[in-house]
């Protein structure tokens, strides 16, 4: 839970991470982002909220460009991280994703051990000895509270977890290879209420180090994680504030209808 | 537990990350250009089938022309060589193959997917499939030691006499009870696509939407009706398909033929008598064949049969893909 | 009318348990030691397969050596690089014909690019023959299942900035390994049988041989020649072989499904 003061503390001194400008997005012909523009500051958490279908997937996954991955998928404007374009041509796709990790809908591990899972990505760029990879791992399943669960088993299977275990995992996969950047997709919404608070808990310690995107369709816990709170409608950005002006005195009629539950 | 610098490596960190950057771009490119070029390897491999095949065979058709398949006699002696007789032997053989194998392909298939008591399905459909991977030599060498014998000490004679002076069907099987022939090579053919014709259409089967099944039972139809006024109208395009691909592996099987056909180069209109197909005649006279032409001949033949089958198989797996396509979707 | 069906199957079923039958009843009679342990004999004298067992052995591993790595690769384009490209397409279909084609087509084939410009029958070309069968075999079911793959998985290694070789290596090989490993087995059920495109590449040979640039005996084209003998040793050893070569086939299959289906468990 934030505290009142933290979120009072306006965002005017703060530097941006992500700039977002004029940005439109296409799946074929059909246009699924409509001229978004948004600044996200630099460690805090940002929400993306608004009814299935309205972009707030497909807007953070402009961020990693991960739509690439498919055909026919094309995204036009201007993405800054730290006022350097990462639509450009000439941005490496790797080199970004090192930079902006992405935690999933579902939790993905990797079919190798929990070790192995974390390993994986951090042996990728860096060139580390045993035993300060063993340190690596161990800090990032500590940083995703996992540690304490998994430490006698680090050899088992990753897929040998639970549901919320796989999901911490996952995190601890993401910090492990030190981005700056760390987007989540809907992360708890296939998981169990305690696990989705041990996640959301989560969310709250990291953000001391990390710009953090989480998409939801949660609004509870929009409100619960994010400083800043975007609302979103058929691909375009209805609203964009503090979360607590979202949720208590929004601007837009349509906010206010989808808040209070009357769509969506 | 706040570690700031864990969100921003060193510059130096930073150079070594794009250098390794470069690098993995490199393999990459490296390891698609690999796989693009393997996959292309697979045309490849078709092409260079069809133009080896087109090239080891021209000094046959050029010497012999469109008489080449017109022609019945083939005589490596004085060097008069000509297609019909393995052309009739093949065509016929699959034919009467897939006449016999597809209705009853097609009611074990209605048999599993219907009428089969359940905890028998799996094991029954799991041997289908397991005897379909049985190699052809295997059929070969049965029919000729067992099956041949026992049609000629036991089915054939009676048949002969049966339809002795029938007009028509008393040329048709016409004497004397080799065991081996043209029938006999058909009755082994139909055993060995009876599996595949059965894995196909129990797959195609599968596709039926189970509302559909259970609207038409809905109605009062009985598993008949259902089967024949609603499965088969539904699968009719993945059934035809699977029936060319069976059709197809009739076409082509060399083994199980080249044991029981007897080697004949002559078209009689008795199925009891000796005949020959394509890859029969292939296999049994290729090594021994002396003299270009005769190898270039064989060659020919060869030719003739890719031909047939490449697109008797194109059809029947764009009547597949079809399916696919409709499921898919 | 459904009572035929009872009877199709019925039918089917009996005519392939008689042909097992058979094989069992008349393979068994000349299993001994010394089919494993002998060389074929001349005619009319008594002896073993071994000579043609080492040579089938030899030509599948060259022919799995040589087939699986290019089967693998071509299906890792179409399912990962080339999943969207037309030439997935093309490459599918014409595969799919390929798996299909009648195997003595593929020896004539092996036999106007090797044979006759070598000028001689050998081992090698034998195994070139059977590794174009092994080809589409992988290759089909490489596609199939690493399309099984998650695309999940493919956007997670992606995200943490792995390269989309290492992801295809490490992430995606790994997660459909045992229906890769199945295609493998299911190849060489296939080829371990076929004799049509062995006739004329690799031909045969009386004796042992391990030279490649040689002709070279195999189990198949052995039984093909044994069983059309009018010798009774040769025609037993026909036999025998044939069973040796079914129960080789159907423990692959069998090997294979088992594999298949601990994954679909999972």
């Amino acid at each position: 839970m934030l505290s009142p003061d933290m979120t009072m503390a306006e965002t005017v001194v703060e530097k941006t991470k992500i700039e977002v400008k004029n940005l439109n997005f296409y799946y074929g012909q059909s246009k699924a982002l409509k001229d978004i523009s948004l600044s996200l500051p630099e460690r805090s958490v940002t929400a993306f909220i608004g009814p299935s279908g309205c972009g707030k997937s497909t807007l953070l996954r402009v961020f990693n460009r991960i739509y690439e991955l498919y055909p026919k998928q094309t995204a036009e404007g201007q993405v800054l991280l730290d006022g350097k374009n990462i639509l450009d041509r000439s941005q490496d796709l790797n080199l970004l994703r090192t930079k902006i990790g992405m935690v999933f809908q579902k939790p993905t591990p990797f079919p190798m051990s929990i070790y192995e899972n974390i390993a994986f990505g951090v042996r990728l760029y860096e060139n580390l000895g045993k035993s300060e990879m063993d340190g690596r791992v161990e800090q990032a399943l500590k940083r995703a509270a996992l540690w304490s669960e998994v430490k006698d088993k680090l050899n088992a299977s990753g897929l040998s977890l639970s549901g919320g275990q796989q999901q911490r995992l996952c995190i601890a996969r993401t910090v492990a290879v030190k981005p700056e950047v760390i987007l989540l997709d809907e992360p708890a919404s296939a998981l169990d209420p305690l696990s989705t608070a041990k996640i959301e808990e989560l969310i709250d310690e990291l953000q001391a180090d990390y710009t953090i995107v989480i998409v939801t369709h949660n609004m509870q816990q929009a409100a619960r994680v994010s400083r800043q709170t975007a609302f979103m409608y058929l691909g375009e950005l209805v609203e964009f504030d503090r979360t607590e002006k979202i949720f208590t005195s929004p601007r837009e009629k349509r906010t206010q209808d989808y808040i209070t539950g009357r769509f969506g | 537990m706040t570690i700031a610098s864990d969100a921003m490596p060193s510059s130096a960190a930073a150079r070594a990350r794009e250098a390794t950057v470069r690098r993995f771009a490199l393999t990459d490119a490296l390891f698609r250009g690999l796989t693009r070029a393997s996959a292309i390897l697979v045309l490849v491999i078709l092409g260079g089938v069809a133009i080896s095949l087109f090239a080891g065979s021209w000094q046959a058709l050029s010497s012999f022309g469109f008489s080449f398949l017109t022609t019945e006699s083939w005589n490596p002696v004085t060097e008069k060589f000509g297609a019909l007789a393995p052309i009739y032997g093949t065509l016929v053989t699959a034919a009467i193959a897939i006449l016999i194998a597809v209705p009853i392909g097609i009611g074990i298939a209605v048999f599993l997917t219907e009428l089969c008591p359940r905890p028998l399905r799996r094991p029954i459909g799991i041997a289908v499939e397991l005897l379909a991977g049985i190699p052809s030599i295997i059929y070969g060498i049965w029919g000729l030691f067992v099956f041949a014998p026992f049609l000629q000490t036991a089915i054939q004679p009676f048949i002969i006499n049966v339809f002795h002076g029938v007009p028509g069907l008393s040329s048709l099987f016409a004497g004397p009870p080799y065991g081996i022939g043209l029938l006999t090579s058909a009755l082994i053919l139909a055993i060995m696509v009876l599996p595949f014709i059965t894995s196909i259409t129990k797959d195609v089967f599968d596709t039926v939407p189970a509302v559909l099944k259970e609207s038409a039972y809905g109605i009062g139809c009985t598993t008949w009706e259902v089967t024949r006024r609603v499965v088969i109208p539904y699968t009719r395009i993945g059934i035809m398909g699977g029936v060319m691909l069976g059709l197809g592996r009739a076409l082509g099987e060399t083994m199980a033929v080249t044991f029981v056909i007897g080697n004949a180069h002559r078209i009689s209109a008795s199925l009891f008598a000796p005949g020959t197909t394509i890859s029969a005649t292939i296999a049994n006279e290729f090594t021994e064949a002396d003299g270009d032409l005769y190898t270039s001949s064989l060659v020919s033949l060869g030719l003739i049969l890719f031909v047939i089958t490449f697109l008797i198989l194109a059809a029947a797996r764009y009547m597949l893909m079809r399916i696919d396509a409709r499921t898919g979707a | 009318m459904m009572a035929l069906c009872v009877v199709a199957a019925g039918i089917g079923l009996a005519w392939l348990a008689l042909i097992l039958g058979a094989l069992v009843y008349k393979g068994t009679a000349g299993l001994s030691l010394a089919v494993f342990t002998e060389m074929t004999p001349p005619p009319g004298e008594a002896g073993g397969l071994l000579n043609a067992i080492a040579g089938s052995l030899l030509m599948t591993i060259i022919a799995v050596v040589v087939g699986t790595p290019i089967g693998v690769l071509a299906g890792t384009y179409m399912a990962e690089y080339g999943r969207f490209s037309r030439i997935t397409t093309v490459v599918r279909f014409i595969n799919d014909i390929l798996l299909s084609a009648p195997s003595i087509i593929i020896g004539l084939f092996v036999y106007e690019l090797m044979v006759r410009p070598m000028g001689h029958f050998s081992a090698i070309a034998g195994a070139v023959a059977l590794a174009i069968l092994v080809i589409p075999v992988v290759v089909r079911t490489t596609e199939d299942m690493l399309n099984l793959v998650p695309n999940a998985l493919r956007e997670a290694g992606a995200a943490i900035g792995a390269p989309r070789w290492v992801v295809i290596r490490s992430v995606a090989y790994r997660a459909a390994l045992s229906g890769i490993v199945t295609g493998i087995l299911l190849a060489i059920a296939r080829i371990s049988g076929e004799t049509a495109p062995l006739l004329f590449t690799a031909l045969n040979n009386q004796f042992w041989s391990s030279n490649i640039n040689a002709p070279m005996a195999s189990l198949p084209v052995t039984i093909f020649q044994f069983a059309l003998s009018p010798y009774e040793e040769w025609q037993q050893l026909a036999w025998t072989g044939a069973l040796i070569i079914t129960l080789t086939v159907l423990g692959l299959s069998i090997l294979a499904r088992s594999l298949t289906g601990r994954r679909e468990d999972r």
